[in-house]
């Protein structure tokens, strides 16, 4: 009995230290969780309608919201130039976050939740800094821009209840995302690839973008289990994006908004790409190779070049995930993004490219983020997909595309000098399938070339950003996606003499606990008095 | 009832310093995030953690030493005696826990821990002297003129400076995120409206590249207008931005 108690504790004691080491790792790991905004549900009290509240309505207008949304609420206001999507047109119905049918109005509180909370991924700001009356007021003004508001009945709403996720459920989910054939736009991987989607987007060159699923962060609306089922059952109006009201029951609703939710991942962003040890031979080279799993991924987001003409302030590309893998002799990145289709022209190709100091600085100070400048050069590793001469002018990149693979070095945006062929080390492999690229590049730790290419160290953090071009975006030359500096750090190995520590500190805090207890039994304290 | 609480002294003493633990780690973050309405919690810094933990240890001493019979009790509790299972139950606790604990603390600090990157910058650095004396041409115009500078600038703003500083002025453009080094908050009490007009020409005609060392101009995505907006457009974006963010820039102090 007692030898097992002694078992039972010890075992005890000891997950409880691992469990402490693993959290720490995990606190360290997370950081800024909170990017992206959460939509607000609550709607207070309404504000009567009023001639005089839409009058104070239309002030709050011209003062706010017409320089993207227009004068006369057509969504063409002269800030929309730079823009995508486009502000919303009040005098069409195309409103999209609604609690009511496919192709009716919103209710006032559906417009008063998005003036609230705006819409992310969009210019649509949170209007939780103007006053409830303001925001009455002015959704008031906007509703007469459409007549509708006037003449039609208000909508009925669709009531969102709760129904608590299930494996079962989300199996089902699955399922009726293919009957319902929700894939032909989403995807089959729900990366919002699919093959309607991609001609619309090209072809036609219509603005409609099916969701990517995975990235949770993006929903129109929200991405609680609620706002899911609600998008599911209402549709956005004037979008491919339907209703499935009608064309499904309430349970199988619940079912495919269970089953989208657990697509949807946040984006795990971080600072520094952690480098681990690689132990096999080899360093993976391959896209798809199974080792990349023990790599820590971290996503970072991206936006469009808005450094210098010709910037690009519609990028399609918004985040790039990333993770590396070192051994004694080099050090492989593997470059994934989400892009709903590898077509391109001859001069707009989908590429990545990561960028370094030409040496790892030794102060604070770091070359410009953008290429560089004039007193301190970047190193670039380039990855461009392949592109081969056809008749057609859209050709798509093949599926495992060894991709243009080049080193660079730049002094600005107008200084880009391509490496000679003998300074050329990286090498690199690209592979898109179903709606995502992943790219390996990969390059000696160490080079002949000191002065132009980066030389890695153990230990030390190292400045690295990242641009990538959507050939279908139109991306080319300084319109791109990109990211300011991050850093690559390449982990040093836990040392075996950090247990010949631990070993010692516990016999050490063992040998004085014993001595305590020992001499305490020798003199037991006493009262005094006694 | 007193006296079979003070033989588990010892433990209460424990128990009190893992719950002030608990509570810096977990309640404290959840605590300052609601009182300072933020929408993310606010950790306990790591060294303020470590003193308050001293602290706690300490006072625990103090306390049980606030009498001879508590000192009695708390040192008693570790001899063997013919008290409840609980008590040798918790005894085997503090034997094994005490030199695992000791042993944590040595592993912690003996693996090779990720440097964090250290970023200062000085946000408000000495305006050139070139652009102490600009003055905004639109400053002497009449009433009418001024507002219609307010809006083309407003226009202005909307167009090319919202996508990272958000059409409230706030800091929250679609791109914001993407640069480490977030725009500027305008609407904080501590940016525009600390500095005079003449800043915010330089600023933005200069941008990040025109930075002094000590202000990091390479994390800077603010970029140099220079090339594409002319003098009097930029004069009118200020205007603009002003009253979006609904502040007024610092007037110049007038020199006898």
């Amino acid at each position: 009995m007692r030898k097992a108690l002694n078992k039972v504790l010890i075992s005890f004691v000891f997950v409880g230290i691992c469990g402490g080491t693993f959290w720490k790792h995990d606190e360290v790991l997370a950081q800024s969780s909170n990017l992206f905004r959460t939509y607000k549900r609550d709607v207070p009290q309404k504000l009567a309608k009023t001639p005089e509240s839409v009058s104070e309505g239309k002030k709050v207008y011209e003062k706010r919201c017409w320089y993207c949304h227009g004068i006369e609420g057509k969504g063409d206001g002269p800030a929309s130039v730079t823009m995508f999507p486009k502000p919303r047109n009040f005098t069409r119905n195309e409103y999209k976050v609604r609690s009511t049918a496919f192709g009716s109005l919103p209710t006032d509180e559906d417009l008063f939740r998005i003036i609230t909370s705006g819409i992310e991924g969009t210019a649509m700001p949170f209007w939780n800094t103007i006053s409830e009356t303001e925001r009455w007021q002015v959704l008031y003004y906007v509703s007469t821009f459409n007549d509708q508001f006037k003449y039609d009945q208000p909508a009925k709403v669709v009531a969102v209840g709760s129904v608590p996720s299930t494996p079962e459920s989300i199996k089902r989910g699955q399922e009726l995302f293919r009957e319902m054939k929700c894939f032909e736009c989403h995807g089959e991987d729900a990366r919002g690839n699919g093959p309607l989607t991609v001609a619309l987007q090209t072809e036609w060159d219509m603005p409609y973008r099916a969701r990517d699923l995975t990235k949770g962060w993006s929903f129109k609306g929200g991405n609680t289990i609620e706002d899911i089922y609600r998008t599911v059952s209402t549709g956005f109006n004037e979008t491919p994006m339907g209703s499935y009201l009608e064309k499904l029951s309430d349970e199988d609703r619940w079912h495919v908004a269970h089953y989208v939710k657990s697509l949807a991942k946040d984006m795990a962003s971080d600072v520094v790409v952690k480098v681990k040890l690689f132990e096999g031979e080899q360093l993976p080279m391959e896209p798809l190779d199974e080792h990349w799993s023990m790599a820590t991924a971290i996503e970072i987001p991206l936006a469009g070049q808005i450094l210098v003409s010709p910037r690009l302030w519609t990028p399609y590309i918004d985040a790039i995930m990333v993770r590396a893998l070192y051994n004694n002799d080099e050090i492989a990145f593997l470059l994934e993004w989400d892009d709903s289709t590898n077509r391109q022209e001859e001069i707009f190709r989908d590429a990545v490219s990561l960028q370094f100091p030409n040496k790892i600085p030794e102060s604070l100070k770091k070359p410009y983020f953008a290429m560089g400048d004039s007193s301190s050069s970047v190193n670039l590793w380039s990855w461009k997909a392949h592109w081969r001469e056809g008749f057609g002018a859209v050709m798509e990149a093949s599926e495992t595309d060894p991709g243009v693979v080049s080193e660079l070095n730049a002094k600005g945006f107008k200084n880009i000098t391509v490496q000679p062929p003998e300074s050329q080390n990286v090498t690199g492999k690209g592979i898109y399938q179903n709606g995502r690229w992943k790219i390996v590049l990969k390059r000696a730790l160490n080079t002949e070339d000191v002065k132009g290419d980066i030389q890695f160290e153990v230990g030390k953090l190292i400045p690295v950003a990242f641009a990538i071009w959507d050939g279908s975006n139109n991306d080319v030359g300084g319109q791109k996606s990109v990211s300011s500096w991050y850093y690559v750090s390449l982990e040093k190995p836990v040392p075996k003499t950090v247990y010949a520590y631990v070993l010692v500190a516990i016999i050490m805090g063992a040998s004085v606990e014993m001595w305590f207890i020992a001499r305490l039994r020798r003199f037991p304290p006493e009262l005094e008095e006694k | 009832m007193a006296n079979r609480r003070s033989t588990f002294l010892l433990i209460w003493v424990i128990t009190a310093v893992g719950c002030l633990y608990v509570f810096l780690k977990y309640a404290s973050p959840k605590i300052f995030q609601m009182l300072m309405a933020k929408d993310h919690p606010m950790p306990t810094p790591s060294t303020l953690m470590m003193w308050y933990m001293i602290m706690g240890v300490l006072a625990g001493l103090v306390y049980a030493t606030t009498s001879n019979q508590k000192f009695v009790d708390f040192l008693s509790f570790l001899l063997p005696d013919r008290g409840p299972v609980i008590k040798s139950f918790l005894r085997k606790i503090i034997f094994v826990g005490f030199p695992a604990l000791v042993g944590w603390f040595v592993y912690t600090w003996a693996i090779p821990g990720a440097a964090s990157p250290v970023e200062l910058r000085i946000q408000h650095p000495t305006l050139p002297q070139d652009f102490e004396k600009l003055e905004n041409p639109f400053r002497q115009a009449d009433a009418d003129v001024q507002r219609r500078c307010i809006e083309e600038g407003k226009v202005l703003f909307q167009t090319y400076c919202r996508p990272c500083h958000g059409s409230k002025a706030d800091g929250n453009g679609p791109f914001a995120n993407s640069f480490r080094l977030r725009p500027i908050n305008f609407q904080d009490p501590g940016t525009i409206a600390t500095v005079v007009d003449n800043y915010l020409f330089w600023r933005i005609k200069d941008g990040g590249p025109g930075l002094p060392a000590e202000s990091t101009p390479w994390d800077s995505a603010m970029p140099s207008w220079k090339d594409d907006l002319k003098d009097d457009e930029i004069w009118k974006i200020i205007m603009g931005e002003y009253d979006t963010a609904g502040v007024m820039p610092r007037q110049r102090e007038k020199l006898e």
